[in-house]
């Protein structure tokens, strides 16, 4: 069963490394994960299972390596690479998680259909184990003219969508995300999300959003779900 | 053999490709060229400051309105056959991704196409074939035309721009492009952050070594402007910079906004390699 949940998002400068000078100004976002993973990583679990998009659906292994994005960081790179949202997941655990978070990796392929994800997510939060997800990605990179994928009109609605079901704790607004128009909108979180989506099935969670705005065109969203106190 | 686009046998050492867009919306002049006549009077002042190359360019290069292949004609041809007309020694340039306005733009008068995107259009270097024109391979990570890079990761960025382009350069020259027509760039800000385009730069010298000709687009781009944390308007220093650190490492060809401070940089450059001798010998020797 799904006992509790992170969201956070997945931009590369959300490592002060990568950032370089700019670190600074992202700040209040990093201190929200931080805030968001230490308290999933607080809640007691069996397991803990980090999801994100990767090229293909699946377990992977592997840590965290800045050298794709041009920064040499950890001094040693890894033998196996994580997908890079994975990667985010990975470096935030580091950083916040407890020492004996039990992690596996599990990438989402972008284009997973939503009841795919949905099953998926079952299946991992599945039997009497309790486990947790730290959820990795983000809306859509489509807010403003300067944004990667440059304004689209249909962007807001979508990322308001979204942003009203993990408000809300809502599985059932986060599988209607249309898939394609997310794929559209470049929204790295669609999958991750609709997989939140289907570990959480009908059970009650509280609902917090720690941090949420679209600073260079890209929606980040930040918080947890918690299982409700007396619902095991 | 010297660099040779159409009839135009360039002059050794550094050339500088001036930028002229029949644009509303370019990065830099916002506008400033997009009527004939201010663009007329923009490709004369890029020749009066020592441009051997105009680079002229209809399409934004960034995310923006639509701007079809007839519309890209209608904007880039008139201009191409009145710069023609005016300035016959120039070689003119053309900065498109699309065969249909490439072809047009050659039937005009052009004498290069600067294909900015790694070649979306592989029948553009037929198009340079048939007439004899020369051909700008451009590393632009494969991504689609006029899209940002959105965390785009490569192993090895200096790698995959050196097996780019020596794989663009050899399709060009066996689609029957001219060996020495063909130049290479590694499309700074193309499909790469602003490290990718530091890390390409520090590794020149290994496309130089190809023997490709190497042309760099620079001029007051984005990956200057994050070192610096400057917005285009305040880049000039930062352009000559690299302008400078390029033309050291081999650099032949070097497409600028600022074609006379651009001209000027070069000469140093060149100055100090032994390449150029002094314009003016008098100083410690009267």
């Amino acid at each position: 069963m799904l006992a509790a949940a992170a969201f956070v998002p997945v931009p590369p400068l959300l490592v002060p490394e990568i950032a370089g000078g700019s670190a600074a100004a992202d700040e209040p976002m990093r201190a929200a994960c931080g805030a968001a993973v230490r308290r999933l990583s607080a809640a007691t679990l069996d397991e803990l299972i980090v999801v994100g998009a990767g090229a293909c659906t699946g377990e992977v292994t592997g840590s965290w390596d800045w050298r794709g994005f041009g920064v040499a960081s950890p001094a040693e790179p890894p033998a196996d690479r994580l997908p890079h949202a994975l990667a985010i997941g990975a470096w935030l655990l580091q950083r916040h998680g407890g020492p004996n978070d039990a992690t596996r990796f599990q990438a989402i392929s972008e284009d997973l259909p939503a009841a795919d994800c949905a099953d998926l997510g079952r299946a991992l939060a599945g039997g009497e184990r309790r486990v947790g997800l730290l959820v990795c990605g983000d809306g859509s990179a489509c807010r403003t003219e300067k944004a990667p994928g440059y304004f689209d009109p249909d962007a807001p609605a979508w990322d308001e969508a979204a942003l009203a079901a993990l408000r809300r704790g809502e599985p059932t607004g986060l599988l209607a995300l249309d898939g394609e128009l997310g794929a559209r909108l470049l929204a790295a979180g669609r999958a991750p999300w609709q997989v939140l989506a289907g570990a959480a099935g009908d059970d009650a969670f509280d609902a917090t959003v720690d941090w949420a705005d679209a600073p260079y065109g890209v929606m980040y969203v930040v918080g947890t779900w918690m299982r409700k106190k007396g619902t095991r | 053999m010297p660099l040779t686009f159409r009839d135009k046998v360039m002059p050794d050492g550094c050339l500088v490709m001036g930028i002229l867009n029949r644009t509303p919306d370019s990065f830099y002049d916002r506008g400033a060229t997009f009527g004939l006549d201010a663009a007329l009077a923009r490709a004369g002042q890029l020749v009066a400051d020592g441009a051997q190359i105009i680079d002229i360019g209809g399409v934004k290069a960034g995310p923006g309105d639509n701007v079809d292949a007839d519309e890209e004609i209608r904007r880039v041809v008139p201009l191409v056959e009145a710069v023609r007309d005016r300035h016959p020694a120039v070689a003119i340039s053309v900065d498109t991704f699309r065969a249909s306005v490439a072809h047009a733009a050659c039937e005009a008068g052009a004498d290069l196409i600067n294909d900015a995107w790694q070649a979306p259009e592989p029948a553009v270097a037929e198009v340079a074939a048939r007439h004899g024109v020369g051909l700008v391979c451009t590393h632009a990570g494969g991504h689609r035309p006029r899209t940002r890079p959105h965390r785009v990761e490569y192993d090895d960025v200096a790698a995959d721009v050196l097996t780019v382009l020596s794989s663009l350069a050899d399709t060009a020259q066996s689609a029957g492009v001219r060996r020495e027509s063909i130049l290479i760039d590694p499309g700074h800000d193309f499909g790469k952050n602003s490290r990718h385009s530091l890390a390409v730069t520090a590794a020149l010298p290994r496309l130089v070594e190809t023997g490709w000709p190497v042309l760099v687009a620079l001029s007051r781009k984005s990956f200057l402007g994050e070192v610096i944390d400057a917005p285009a308007d305040d880049r000039l220093e930062a352009t000559l910079a690299a302008t400078a650190v390029s033309a050291w490492l081999g650099a032949r060809v070097f497409r600028a906004h600022d074609v006379a401070a651009t001209v000027r940089a070069l000469k140093v450059v060149e100055a100090i390699a032994g390449r150029r001798d002094l314009a003016v010998g008098r100083r410690g020797l009267a």
